[in-house]
């Protein structure tokens, strides 16, 4: 019989053995997190602001701060650019190996994130942990009051979560999500703005400067107003006609009936005529939606009540646009919608464009384009948009579209801290550099002044040189003025529409949108929905009370074509190095 | 024989109009978005697989194919499952006010499915059924359920009550009277009704997406996604598209011998 006397030792081994094995794992197991960290670092954010002792500190903390969090699964929402997919297809993943949270960023239309926020804010139910939001909502957010403020939860809750590096004084885009209360209620994550487009290459040919000024009595260049604009405009599609045997266009637009006609104006379009007051991100009193506040409470926007949508600054926008579209652009640009002609210009036959995204700009500069060189490099350049006549210096000049991240009150506590420190990790020195050369949605000034972004200037047909310029603060969202951008943005489309068509002159159109935009704030009153600063609409009086105040609404102007302005290129480019 | 030709010729004309949107979705799907947006191209010049590679390498993508195949398939057999017996009851037994309620099943699909979504979103998130594919399964019942009632019960009464009695005298219990029996013999019926309620889940979009946010993300919602600030991709829009087709394809490829027969809803 097998005497089993060996057992106790053989077991004992065995116990030392496993015991062994679990003391070498536990450190293995803890430096899973930094080991990832390393190879995210090494891999992925080489090009960075901060030296690689400085990135791994950053990402320790991150593994730190998330310690309590690991195997937590969070989900969060954005709209589809090239940013958002850099960040829901690599940074993800690379914050959950580096933090064991586990994340899902899903990518769905813009107007679906909006349906879905809304559908969170009004049910109080959590649908997603956080949702990039564009700031144009920020009116929205502090009025309804179901936003946490970023700035009370850095300083609440969310304190010990809150990133020491994330150096809030280095984003360009603040201004943009801090509310009049003074509080930050949306950290930026993405900013892309909306320019004047023109082709350089055109614009320098001898030939075709010389007939320019030769018709129009200045020089060809980058047009500083409007009616430098329309000249060019004309002399492209009337006068040029052809060049290289192709024809040619000196403007580009879209006018279909469609909810993207309103984005056309609602993104500052009256703010280029010169429809609001002056005073930056935002007109004050009166801003570029051409609804008056007096001390944060929205009072109006027709003229009868102090607002300006339906100013004569705000007809002469919609007349200028109307007009354009008819006349300069393509017949077919009446029947598009915003997507559908975004992607005309690198099709090679439009000389210039007035309202021009720069989120355009990678898939603008693709090899084998007819607008690009041999050489990858581009043959157009973006540039300051020109000003209408009722413009003043000290107002904004454009529009810039901010994507932030936005934490509601719906959500549990710890999912909303752990999307918080998702968030501050794809804003986070450590990989915002990358993400900005990926995306080319720049929102760190470190960044922006960068080698790297230098390095790469001469391929993004001045993306880099606008950002880095002194201008580039004209350029902002949608502002505190207006206080619920769903219910009111949806108006503007139906009745741009009108003008477009030519079914009402822009004066009709726009008192329509006016009354109805009016209307929408008196219920929003009524209804008092808003914890702060509601709508209370002032009475109706004279519309010519309000056109003799100083300020938005302003009068009609006896002369809106001043004489045409132009800039060259390359002088814009020396005085933006001078100044900045 | 000149009659047969100006036939051929209109059903010709009739099935190049019928094709032609879907030919153009499935060439565009070969095509580089910057073909799309150029010339006007007959048929791929620079053809392409890039566009299904995205959708078949992305879990993101490919998870709203399965997740819509989920909840449609709970959904076609929760249908059948309770409207089997509701049939049933309906063709064989009167009871008080049998005919009101047949007729008035039918109101719930006389309103829009977007009349039931708050109501199903504030009852789904408060029990935890939120984002999950029984919820949606189930919503949909809401509107196949009563149609899928209406088919079957036209099939059973076309089957004479005389099969019921004699399957009892032979000593058959009814359940084993049901399956063995009566179920084959209304079988393109029911091939018939699943076609129906699968059609209804696999194009409904409204209600799939607005219960769901990520683990139970319908295809529909996610081909969202093609729509950005820079534009519209539309060759994976194009892909997308065409793989939305397929199962629909394969449904139709096995009740097609069931369709004819079917399509007359069992009366004969």
């Amino acid at each position: 019989m097998f005497r089993n006397n060996q057992s106790p030792r053989a077991l004992m081994l065995s116990a030392a053995i496993s015991v062994a094995g679990l003391g070498a794992a536990m450190p293995a197991l803890a430096d899973q997190y930094s080991d990832a960290a390393k190879k995210w670092v090494d891999s992925e954010f080489e090009t960075s602001t901060l030296t690689e002792e400085q990135k791994l500190k950053e990402m320790a903390w991150f593994t730190q701060a998330a310690k309590s969090m690991r195997g937590m699964q969070i989900n969060v929402v954005s709209e589809t650019i090239a940013t958002h997919e850099y960040e829901s297809s690599v940074l993800a993943k690379a914050f959950t190996d580096i933090t064991g949270i586990k994340v899902t960023h899903n990518l769905i239309q813009e107007g679906d994130v909006i349906e879905k926020l809304q559908t969170q804010m009004q049910s109080g139910r959590n649908i997603y942990d956080a949702f990039i939001n564009d700031s144009d909502l920020i009116g929205t957010h502090f009025r309804y009051g179901k936003v946490v403020p970023i700035s009370d939860m850095m300083e609440g809750d969310g304190k010990d979560f809150t990133l020491p590096t994330l150096d809030l004084d280095d984003f360009i885009g603040l201004d943009f999500t801090t509310a009049p209360d003074g509080k930050l209620y949306q950290l930026p994550d993405q900013q892309f703005a909306n320019v004047y487009w023109f082709r350089a290459d055109w614009f320098e040919r001898e030939d075709l400067k010389k007939k320019f000024k030769e018709i129009y009595g200045y020089e060809l260049g980058v047009p500083v107003n409007w009616s430098a604009y329309e000249d060019i405009a004309k002399f492209f599609s009337e006068d040029v006609k052809t060049i290289d045997g192709k024809r040619v266009y000196g403007h580009m637009d879209y006018g279909k009936k469609d909810p993207s006609l309103g984005w056309r104006f609602t993104d500052a379009w009256f703010s280029m005529a010169g429809a609001g007051d002056k005073g930056l991100p935002n007109g004050l009193p009166v801003d570029e939606w051409g609804i008056r506040v007096e001390e944060c409470h929205p009072v109006g926007s027709s003229v009868t009540r102090g607002g300006a949508v339906n100013g004569p600054a705000a007809v002469y926008a919609t007349q200028k646009y109307v007009d354009w579209l008819n006349e300069y652009a393509p017949a077919e640009a009446k029947g598009m919608t915003f997507s559908e002609s975004g992607p005309v210009p690198a099709q090679g036959n439009v000389a210039q464009q007035i309202f021009w995204y720069t989120a355009f700009t990678s898939s603008m500069t693709k090899k084998g384009l007819p607008v690009v060189n041999e050489d990858g490099t581009p043959k157009w350049r973006m540039a300051p948009s020109p000003h209408g006549p009722y413009w003043e210096e000290g107002m904004k000049l454009g529009y810039q579209d901010v994507g932030a991240w936005t934490f509601m009150k719906s959500t549990p506590k710890e999912r909303r801290l752990a999307a918080w420190l998702y968030a501050q990790f794809t804003v986070s020195k450590t990989v915002s550099m990358k993400k900005t050369l990926v995306g080319l949605t720049p929102i760190r000034e470190s960044d922006i002044n960068s080698d790297a972004m230098t390095e790469a200037a001469p391929m993004l047909g001045g993306l880099v040189e606008f950002y880095r310029s002194p201008a580039r603060v004209q350029w902002s969202p949608t502002g505190t003025n207006v206080p619920d951008y769903p219910k009111l943005a949806q108006l503007w489309w139906q009745y741009i529409s009108q003008a477009a068509s030519g079914e009402s002159t822009p004066q009709e159109a726009l008192d329509g949108l006016a009354k109805a935009q009016d209307n929408i704030m008196m219920r929003l009153e009524r209804a008092n929905v808003m914890e702060t600063c509601g709508p209370k609409l002032n009475e109706e009086r004279d519309a010519q009370y309000w056109l003799d105040q100083p300020g938005a609404p302003k009068p009609k102007l006896d002369n809106e074509k001043p004489k045409g302005q132009t800039v060259p290129y390359k002088e814009l480019l020396k005085k933006w190095e001078a100044e900045s | 024989m000149k009659m047969n030709k100006r036939k051929g010729f209109g059903i010709s004309i009739y099935i190049v109009f019928v094709l032609l949107p879907i030919y153009w979705l499935l060439i565009m799907s070969f095509k580089t978005n910057q073909e799309i947006l150029g010339a006007l191209t007959l048929w791929p010049q620079n053809f392409t697989l890039a566009n299904y590679a995205v959708i078949f390498t992305d879990p993101s993508w490919y998870n709203g194919y399965i997740n819509s195949m989920i909840y449609v398939s709970m959904n076609v057999v929760i249908t059948l499952l309770v409207a089997l017996p509701a049939a049933y009851a309906f063709s064989r037994y009167k009871f008080v006010g049998d005919k009101h309620l047949f007729f008035w099943l039918l109101s719930n699909r006389m309103a829009p499915p977007a009349v039931f979504l708050l109501p199903f979103f504030q009852l789904y998130s408060s029990i935890g059924l939120f984002d999950t594919h029984i919820a949606v399964a189930l919503a949909h019942c809401l509107f196949n359920v009563p149609l899928a009632v209406w088919i079957l019960e036209g099939f059973i009464s076309g089957v004479p009550r005389e099969y019921d009695e004699m399957a009892y005298i032979d000593g058959y219990s009814f359940p084993k009277f049901f399956i063995k029996i009566f179920i084959p013999m209304i079988r393109s019926g029911i091939g018939v009704t699943a076609f129906f309620a699968f059609m209804f889940s696999w194009v409904e979009l409204l209600l799939a997406r607005t219960l769901t946010s990520v683990e139970a993300q319908p295809i529909g919602a996610i081909m969202t996604r093609t729509v950005g600030a820079s534009g519209i991709d539309w060759g994976v829009l194009a892909a997308a598209g065409v793989l939305t087709i397929v199962p629909g394809l394969l449904v139709i490829w096995f009740v097609r011998n069931h369709v004819a027969t079917g399509f007359a809803l069992g009366r004969v």
